[in-house]
């Protein structure tokens, strides 16, 4: 009896089956219980409607490390056929595809209202098979197609042997639907009921007792918090102090627009759906002008788009957060897939230099603090603050002790902000030339403290010029800046493990978790590596980095793109080689890929590794994932 | 300290390129808009500090460093992006866009009509000139205002009426003036200050570099003010009015349409320690327990 561990995936047609209904509801059941869940792969399509839609969710007794490898204990198919005469069968889609990563003696449930499938295989691996005609029952019985998910969650509660009194899902019915009336809940406690009736049915005609897996409450003695990467970033954005926020609809960054649209009107601030990916940047900045903390969010297309204003924010030395939740690229690349392909973007992109800070985050939890610190290091540096995110992170879910937040919750400090200057006269310089490359800064409406700002080059007082001393003076003020960063504020990447004399796992953004899973594994085989993790990325903290990756025996960095951005960055500043692995095949990297590849480039393999699947499988028909 | 005393004047002509610094050609249509917007800011009586001049690139974005109050300077075809975000976060703040007509029209036409439709309590002087002046001469949106054209082209097709443009797209305060008139120009802005939407004063401020067609002269023989009696508030009245005046080969001198929407008031957004001390997340962890 393998007892509050395992990896769950629900599977179905995308919007028509509501494939995270039964993952969202089960996560919060679970964490009330005092269960970990992480689930980092919403796996969804950019199409509305129609596409394979898959969510695996890890529930473990103790914070997991990460999501593992791409096998599953429990796969549950809410396909149905609509049309039993066509040859693709819809309702073999998630078999099709997730089938073959069922773990020996794991469980399938699947929907077998129109047509039962063939698993022989599978229960010759000793899987567990439950055809279960959930829309059927809705449908003839319940009279409600809605609640065939209902019943598959049933069914599973009662699999899992998990609150079979319905103490939490008749609570967590109650929270949601009894606004609705009696009705709504007793209706969906009953759809759970004949769910488990029918696993009841199937468990005594195959004789068997029990799955193998259960899931135990744990008592838990905070309440805890199950939320998104995105949601994080945008609760942290609040708590930080951002009272401005504008974006344009892209996936996977507009979960924050839509959190903030909801919360932040509550808190005094102001949210703004540009009409375009400029629009919203260019408002982003003159509400920065006007004093408040303000901040804009995109994914690589939106991004690219709001270039030219990077370079405007740093010459005006306007203090702007910009949240980039990277996914597949280039072009509309995979917009649901997730990536680590924008670091150079982020870095570099732009005519002419600025000084710019680049953080990224590698869990959700960082998502939260690093939001805290991106909009003080604007304020303090009055500079682009980029905030870097991935697709894994956006739509990932993970339970976090509601103490985690509020003991990283930091107060508010305006850095610098000139509340009154000089009210009689005319000597306030907005760009004054300091040691520091920091300038007191006014925000328009300060008497006394009128500024010219501009794009154009200016001199101290922001009146254009291109006197050669003059242009001088003032960049190398605010290329200043980023020295001042990298003595006062640069962080060194996370160091896990003893790095002297082992192969060095380097890695950013979500790639954390597999390679801190990664590092486990290959202990567990005697090899002993040590893991370095970048948040702080540029300004590169060159005094903090080289003389530890020198320690080092080989620099592997693990990154989810084509070249290795961060590879190169760091051969390019340290004056180290170094060997990559690199996946982009639009899943996230697995423990295995990352295991096996170390293991390919210390036995003298090429420099490079490129993980992920050669070539498809045996060409099975199923449903396209959409364009 | 009245309107329009000599400390008055002077306060405006502080933290600005003094008057032998401004960089326009002699006989510039843009010095009459600068007089004309010192005239208007002294008239509605605000203070150099409580002003945002956000300028445009080209020649007419120079404005804001030729007078006090604060300036700020982007990119080309966004001064109507900064000045919305500003404004959504200081109401109380005065804030005019100073752009020509490449700025708004070609690079910045998508900012525009979504800006008229949004109505934020701006000003955009559009310093229309018919022309690329600062890159020296090429077509701009609005190029061949005026003339008989037998034939067009796709390289120059017939010229874009901003006027026509922003009724059309929602604006609430349409009107154009004659930089070759400061004083009725002041007239004009003032009132385009105090209107409480977006308010477009389409202002033709000839370029005697290189728009050798449209000049003052041409301007002052093919304008006329819009006759007294026009309703403001009737939409139908603007069209005809501007029909009119086409049919007549004549430009519309004055506000042409004036219909002030319904709006919810904002209060400043927070900004300071004491603003943003103390943020309670509750409300935000209960979505998540």
């Amino acid at each position: 009896m393998v007892v509050n561990n395992l990896k769950l995936l629900v599977g179905g047609v995308q919007l028509r089956d509501a494939v995270t209904t039964v993952t969202d509801i089960l996560g919060k059941l679970f964490v009330r219980a005092g269960l970990h869940v992480l689930a980092m792969e919403r796996g969804y399509a950019s199409t509305i409607y129609g596409a394979h839609q898959f969510d695996p969710m890890v529930v473990a007794a103790t914070p997991p490390l990460s999501y593992g490898d791409d096998r599953t204990d429990v796969l549950v198919s809410l396909e149905h056929d609509t049309n039993p005469d066509s040859p693709i069968k819809p309702n073999r889609d998630t078999i099709l595809r997730h089938g073959k990563n069922l773990k020996e003696g794991g469980v399938l449930i699947y929907d077998n209202s129109t047509e039962t499938v063939e698993v022989g295989e599978l229960q010759a691996r000793g899987v567990k098979v439950f055809p279960l005609p959930a829309r059927q029952i809705a449908q003839r019985e319940l009279k409600m197609e809605v609640t065939k998910n209902t019943i598959v969650t049933g069914a599973l509660l009662r699999l899992l042997e998990f609150d079979m009194d319905y103490a939490l899902f008749g609570a967590y019915l109650e929270g949601r639907f009894l606004s609705k009336g009696r009705g709504v809940v007793d209706i969906n406690l009953e759809a759970a009921r004949r769910g488990r009736a029918a696993v009841e049915e199937i468990l005594s005609s195959n004789g068997w007792d029990s799955v193998g897996y259960r899931l135990e409450p744990q008592p838990s003695s905070v309440p805890n918090l199950l939320l998104t990467g995105n949601e994080a970033i945008a609760m942290g954005s609040i708590l930080a102090g951002c009272r401005f926020y504008s974006g344009y609809p892209i996936t996977p960054a507009t979960s924050i627009l839509e959190f903030l649209e909801k919360h932040l009107p509550r808190y005094g601030g102001r949210v703004l759906q540009g009409q375009n990916e400029r629009e919203s940047i260019r408002a982003a900045i003159g509400a920065s002008i006007a004093g408040v903390r303000s901040a804009v969010g995109s994914s690589g297309p939106g991004i690219s788009l709001k270039v030219e204003e990077f370079g405007l924010a740093g010459a005006t030395e306007t203090p702007l957060v910009i949240v980039d939740t990277q996914r597949a690229g280039p072009a509309t690349g995979m917009p649901t897939k997730s990536e680590q392909g924008d670091l150079a973007m982020a870095i570099y992109a732009g005519h002419g230099e600025i000084p710019r800070i680049v953080l990224s985050a590698g869990t959700i939890e960082e998502c939260y603090s690093l939001a805290f610190e991106a909009f003080d290091l604007a304020d303090k540096y009055q500079c682009p603050v980029f905030l870097l995110s991935d697709l894994t992170l956006t739509d990932g879910r993970k339970n976090l002790p509601e103490t985690y937040f509020t003991e990283n919750q930091k107060p508010v400090v305006r850095h610098g902000l000139v509340r009154a200057a000089d009210p009689g006269g005319d000597g306030y310089k907005r760009f004054a030339i300091t040691e520091s490359g920091i300038s007191p800064r006014s925000i328009v409406g300060t008497p006394g403290a009128i500024f010219k700002v501009s794009g154009t080059e200016h001199d101290e007082t922001g009146l254009i010029t291109t006197d050669p001393p003059k242009r001088k003076a003032i960049f190398e003020k605010r290329m200043r800046k980023m020295q001042t960063y990298l003595k006062e504020d640069a962080k060194p990447p996370q160091v896990f493990g003893s790095p002297d004399g082992v192969p060095l796992l380097i890695g950013w953004g979500s790639t954390k978790m597999p390679l801190l899973d990664a590092q486990a594994r290959l202990r567990s085989e005697g090899m002993e590596t040590c893991v370095i993790y970048f948040t702080h990325i540029w300004p590169f903290p060159v005094h903090l980095v080289a003389p530890l990756l020198r320690q080092g025996s080989v620099l592997i960095v693990v990154e989810q793109n084509y070249s290795g951005q961060l590879a190169d960055v760091i051969q390019q500043e340290c004056l180290i080689e170094t060997r990559r692995v690199l996946k982009y095949n639009g899943r996230p990297f697995y423990t295995a890929d990352i295991a096996g590849g170390v293991r390919q480039v210390l036995a003298g393999g090429p420099g490079v590794v490129r993980v992920g699947e050669e070539a498809p499988d045996a060409a099975v028909e199923t449903v396209p994932e959409g364009d | 300290m009245s309107v329009a005393s000599p400390e008055a004047a002077r306060l405006w002509e502080q933290n600005a390129f003094p008057r032998h610094r401004i960089q326009w050609c002699p006989g510039c249509g843009d010095f009459g808009v600068l007089a004309a917007l010192k005239m208007a800011l002294m008239r509605i009586g605000v203070m150099p500090h409580e002003v945002l001049l956000v300028g445009g690139i080209g020649c007419s974005g120079q404005t804001r460093n030729y007078l006090n109050g604060n300036g700020f300077h982007g990119t080309h075809g966004g001064p109507l992006g900064y000045a919305l975000g500003a404004k959504m976060v200081a109401p109380d703040l005065t804030v005019i866009a100073l752009a020509g007509d490449g700025d708004t029209l070609a690079i910045g036409m998508e900012s525009f009509i979504h800006v008229c439709r949004r109505d934020p309590a701006v000003t955009l002087i559009l310093m229309n000139n018919g022309v690329y002046g600062l890159t020296r001469g090429q077509d701009s949106p609005t190029t061949g205002l005026g003339k008989i054209m037998e034939e067009h082209t796709e390289e120059h097709p017939p010229f874009v009426d901003p006027a026509r443009l922003a009724i059309t797209a929602g604006a609430t305060f349409v009107a154009q003036s004659f930089s070759g008139d400061p004083r009725h120009c002041a007239d004009i802005y003032a009132q385009a200050f105090r209107h409480p939407g977006f308010a477009m004063v389409n202002d033709f401020s000839p370029c005697v570099t290189y728009n050798k067609f449209n000049t003052a002269g041409w301007y002052r023989e093919h304008s006329e003010h819009v006759p007294e009696g026009h309703d403001v508030s009737d939409k139908a009245a603007a069209w005809a009015l501007l029909d009119d005046f086409d049919r007549r080969g004549k430009l519309p001198l004055g506000i042409i349409y004036r219909a002030p929407r319904r709006k919810k008031a904002h209060a400043r957004l927070p900004i300071w320690e004491e603003e943003l001390a103390g943020i309670d997340p509750e409300p935000m962890f209960s979505v998540f327990r």
